[in-house]
């Protein structure tokens, strides 16, 4: 699809309600209103049709000039020792700005995600792990598990973009084998062009340290003495390992955030054990494997790589002592900010939902709406450009930033 | 406004200045020819006693990226070894970082303290390379610029092994230069790194890539051909198959022969330099690749020296870095394949002088520098950070020049690396000028950019003053001065003005046509919109900080 192609009022964007990132949505813009006309899902429509009218600043619930919002805010910042910046739901330059100030202010640094970022986390730095991206799963995965998710609830286009594809370089993509594992999945997305259903393993989330562990033990080529897991037969969990094992290239998906239960990171680990032990060449298994943690929204990936090389630290998920809040949201209107007896500022999508008013509030522009961006993909390999695809007089988030730095 | 540098000992080896005493004069960030008297000098610093180069150029030092910032990720615990008391791993500088994995901040301040003011990416992921260019438009105070990889990318290999004649490959290699802002074409373990994506887990010269039926060696030739057709002055930056495993050496040669007598790079030819001899089966053939590289005068090389310490190798050889993975040390590592473009991996290392092979890489590394004649076909680089960081320059730099000091670090390692050595036979002793060819006018040169690494007129002020002492570790840890674009912005060592620098990049013409084919690709099997994986220059220049330098390349007929 390239720009030549379209009508005066039609629009080539990528959008960023998800961290799929598609760049092969087509918008049309009637009047400043948004509509999608092809290769939607529930998530982008929501995004790009969202009303972008009526946008005044508050202070204290009442409707303020910018100037007075700005101000008000940085007094509140002037006077707190320690403020927390939470959300982060913004792209890199909005995140860059935010570290400035934050470094400025001496503000710790939250993202809405940090409970489930935290366990892919925990992973990467105790034993590191071995992962695939996207355009490698469309061109080479051959068996898909996924691991205690449906994948489609947090990335809705993930098999008809990168599964169910008309073309795959080295293999033949209708005939791939998909099985999942876990509880309240949605496996229709699973299902294959030509009607072949996925396998479907049933445990509770609270089992699955259990049986990726067995599935683990598995895989190594361990005999085990108990008929079943958790539930599950071991000789089912036999025919999953035995179809790794057979793969050219088994693909291990998750999604943190469908694994909310403690200690979770061990569950990851044992899943990208799995693929660790698939790999070595003395292992039975004549082909590859990789791990690919999915999920991801409102800028998370972008905030921990952009935090990782500004800092030399990825963002963790510290519950610091704080004394003002300031939450920023530009993606997930329904998502609140955190409980807080403290100050709260917000720099938001104009749609943003409170429970109560907070102290300042400041509608910013929305990246891949109504100003650019860019933003990494949820396999962090890929960085792309979002476009300003509607005209709206927001301030950007750097630009309000800025403002509020030369008032502090 | 003018400046003048008065009485300066300068090393200018571009215009053959081996310690010459000269005024150097500077306006609007250029040097320029002495001004007639009439005009008013503004400000002048005296240099009577000191030494003057053009600023420091790495050629090769993994700055900006994917890779790098998993390191970053990946290693919390460097970050907090701020009192870290291994001497031999590098040499601090004030407010020193201390460890192998720098914030981009960082980066820019410890590489400016040390008189360095450009550095190069040498493995830019094309579909990675927004990233690369972000993190290296929040690098400070340098010259940025970088290497794009090619040659395991499916778009390539199908090319390839479909016989496509050479034009469009030149068009595709002059492609991804614009599209990913570099300057110059690497290709890493050529071929190996989607071999192994297909489950090979080595790959030599002139064995097939399972899937395309075509070897390394093709891919070399026709790699290196396209980048000498398209005129651009970086010859192809080859990191060749069989990275770190004993007996390579012979790997290394082959690809030399392999380059027909076109110019190709061979980069941190030091982990590439491992024989099988001896007991333990890992051996110096540092003899044999200094005498190979002596001959071949179309070949050049830089050396990746390992110092002792901890350090995170990161790299683009995946296939390697996954069977390297069983030596990390923390043990963890991250191995990537990376969108049908190509991989990564990620493995942290500590290089120990009591540990045989550790020792003897730390020899080969100095064998090679000592044995290689020609200093404009040497490069002294430590493969930041998987040799050590480019922190330990100095040090390197003290090795080099001081014959007793390297020998008394000699005679701490191993002793059986020291059995396996001919280290102490080497006696040369680097001197300032050749220094000064490695570090600035040959780099400058290899890479293509005319108006660094020199003192001549019309050069980029870049400009690094020091003062001369016997300990060169000290004198190249601690510049009294660094004028970056004729700015004073270190002073003693430390920085008092933070800068921005450029982005070198270099622009070959090609047929758009080649667009037809990468449209289909795109539209097939890629995960994202042909549009979209090409960076602009905007997106490098809009901030207001960053700056696209863009270099000449002269089209040479087939």
């Amino acid at each position: 699809m390239t720009s030549a192609n379209l009508k005066p009022n039609q629009i080539a964007a990528t959008c960023p309600a998800c961290s799929l990132l598609c760049d092969d949505v087509l918008l049309e813009n009637n009047q400043n209103k948004l509509r999608i006309l092809n290769n939607n899902c529930a998530k982008s429509v929501t995004f790009f049709e969202q009303n972008l009218s009526g946008h005044i600043p508050q202070s204290a619930g009442k409707p303020a000039s910018l100037v007075q919002a700005l101000t008000r805010a940085a007094q509140i910042l002037k006077q707190a020792q320690q403020p927390l910046f939470s959300g982060l739901s913004t792209d890199v330059t909005g995140f860059r700005s935010l570290f400035t100030l934050a470094e400025k202010t001496d503000a710790g640094l939250q993202h809405m995600n940090a409970a489930s970022m935290a366990r892919n986390l925990a992973v990467l730095q105790s034993t590191g792990w071995q992962t695939t991206t996207l355009t490698e799963v469309k061109n080479r995965a051959d068996v898909i598990v996924c691991i205690g998710t449906d994948v489609v609830s947090h990335n809705p286009r993930f098999f008809e973009r990168f599964v169910w594809v008309k073309n795959a370089m080295f293999t033949d993509a209708n005939k791939r084998e998909i099985i999942y594992i876990g509880e309240n999945i949605d496996t229709k997305a699973g299902i294959s062009p030509n009607g072949t259903h996925s396998s479907l393993l049933t445990c509770r989330a609270s089992d699955l340290p259990e049986i990726t562990l067995t599935l683990r033990a598995l895989v190594v080529g361990k005999h085990l003495k108990a008929q079943a897991v958790a539930g599950i037969k071991i000789s089912d969990l036999q025919i999953v390992a035995d179809k790794l094992k057979q793969a050219k290239y088994a693909v291990l998906a998750w999604v943190a955030k469908d694994l909310d239960f403690p200690h979770a990171e061990l569950t990851i680990q044992n899943i990208t054990e799995t693929v660790a032990i698939l790999n070595q060449s003395s292992s039975s298994h004549s082909g590859r494997a990789a791990a690919l943690p999915l999920g991801g929204s409102d800028g998370d990936t972008s905030a921990n790589n952009a935090n990782t090389w500004l800092s030399g630290l990825a963002l963790n998920d510290e519950n610091v002592e704080h004394d003002c809040v300031v939450w920023v949201n530009s993606f997930s209107i329904e998502k609140l900010p955190p409980k807080s007896d403290k100050p709260l500022i917000v720099f938001g999508n104009l749609n943003c939902q409170f429970e109560t008013a907070p102290d300042v509030f400041i509608p910013i522009a929305t990246p891949g709406l109504d100003c650019s961006g860019t933003l990494f993909r949820v396999d962090s390999s890929v960085i792309l450009p979002l476009k300003k695809v509607s005209e709206n007089n927001l301030p950007t988030l750097s630009e309000v930033v800025s403002e509020i730095e030369k008032l502090i | 406004m003018i400046t003048l540098l008065k009485n300066g000992k300068l090393y200018d080896p571009t215009h053959g200045k081996d310690g010459v005493i000269q005024d150097i004069y500077i306006r609007d960030g250029r040097i320029v020819a002495k001004p007639p008297n009439s005009e008013k000098i503004n400000q002048t610093f005296d240099l009577s006693g000191k030494v003057a180069m053009a600023g420091a150029i790495d050629m090769h030092s993994h700055i900006g990226g994917g890779k790098v910032n998993i390191a970053r990720m990946m290693l919390p615990e460097f970050q907090k070894t701020r009192n870290y008391s291994e001497p031999e791993a590098h040499v601090c500088t004030p407010n020193c970082s201390h460890n192998a994995t720098p914030n981009t901040t960082d980066t820019g301040f410890r590489y400016i303290e040390m008189g360095y003011t450009a550095a190069f990416e040498p493995a830019i992921m094309p579909i990675n390379a927004r990233q690369a260019h972000l993190e290296m438009g929040d690098t400070p105070m340098i010259d940025k610029g970088g290497y794009a990889m090619l040659g395991n990318d499916d778009y390539f290999l199908r090319l390839l092994s479909n016989k496509t004649d050479q034009k469009a490959i030149n068009d595709y290699v002059a492609w991804t230069l614009h599209a990913t802002q570099a300057i110059g074409i690497k290709v890493v373990n050529p071929g190996g790194i989607s071999a192994f994506k297909f489950n090979q887990r080595r790959l030599n010269l002139d064995e097939n890539n399972v899937h395309y039926q075509v070897t390394p060696r093709e891919i070399l030739k026709s790699l290196s051909r396209a980048v000498n057709e398209l005129g651009i002055a970086k010859p192809l930056h080859v990191h060749c198959n069989n990275l770190g495993a004993a007996g390579n050496y012979e790997t290394t040669l082959n690809t030399m022969d392999a380059s027909d007598s076109v110019p190709m790079h061979l980069t941190h030819i030091q982990f590439h330099s491992y024989g099988t001899e001896g007991d333990k089966k890992f051996s110096s053939a540092a003899a044999q690749i200094a005498e190979a590289l002596n001959k071949n005068k179309h070949i050049t090389a830089d050396v990746g020296q390992i110092l002792f310490g901890q350090t995170v190798t990161a790299s683009g050889d995946s296939m390697m870095q996954h069977l390297n993975a069983k030596h990390a040390n923390p043990r963890k590592s991250v191995i990537m394949d990376v969108e049908c473009d190509a991989g990564c991996g990620v493995v942290p290392f500590k290089y120990r002088d009591q540990n045989y092979v550790n020792a003897l890489q730390w020899a080969i590394g100095l064998e090679l520098f000592l044995s290689v004649e020609d200093p404009w076909r040497i490069f002294l680089t430590t493969d930041h950070p998987n040799g050590a960081p480019f922190t330990s320059y100095p040090h390197l730099i003290r090795l080099l020049m001081d014959k007793g000091f390297r020998n008394e670090a000699f005679a701490k390692l191993n002793l059986d690396a020291q059995a396996m050595s001919n280290l102490t036979s080497l006696t040369r002793e680097y001197t300032l000028y050749e220094i000064a060819i490695m570090t600035r006018a040959g780099a400058a040169k290899l890479i293509g950019l005319n108006n660094c690494g020199h003192l001549g007129v019309d050069a980029q002020a870049d400009i690094t003053v020091y003062t001369e002492q016997a300990d060169y570790e000290k004198m190249f840890a601690k510049p009294d001065y660094v004028f970056k674009n004729g700015e004073l912005v270190v002073k003693d060592g430390v920085v008092t003005k933070v800068v921005w620098g450029a982005t070198h990049v270099t622009k070959p013409a090609f047929d758009i046509g080649v667009e037809k084919g990468l449209s289909e690709y795109f539209e097939k099997y890629h995960t994202i919109q042909l549009d979209n994986f090409k960076i602009s220059d905007n997106e490098i220049a809009e901030d207001g900080r960053g700056k696209i330098m863009t270099h000449e390349s002269k089209t040479r007929a087939n």
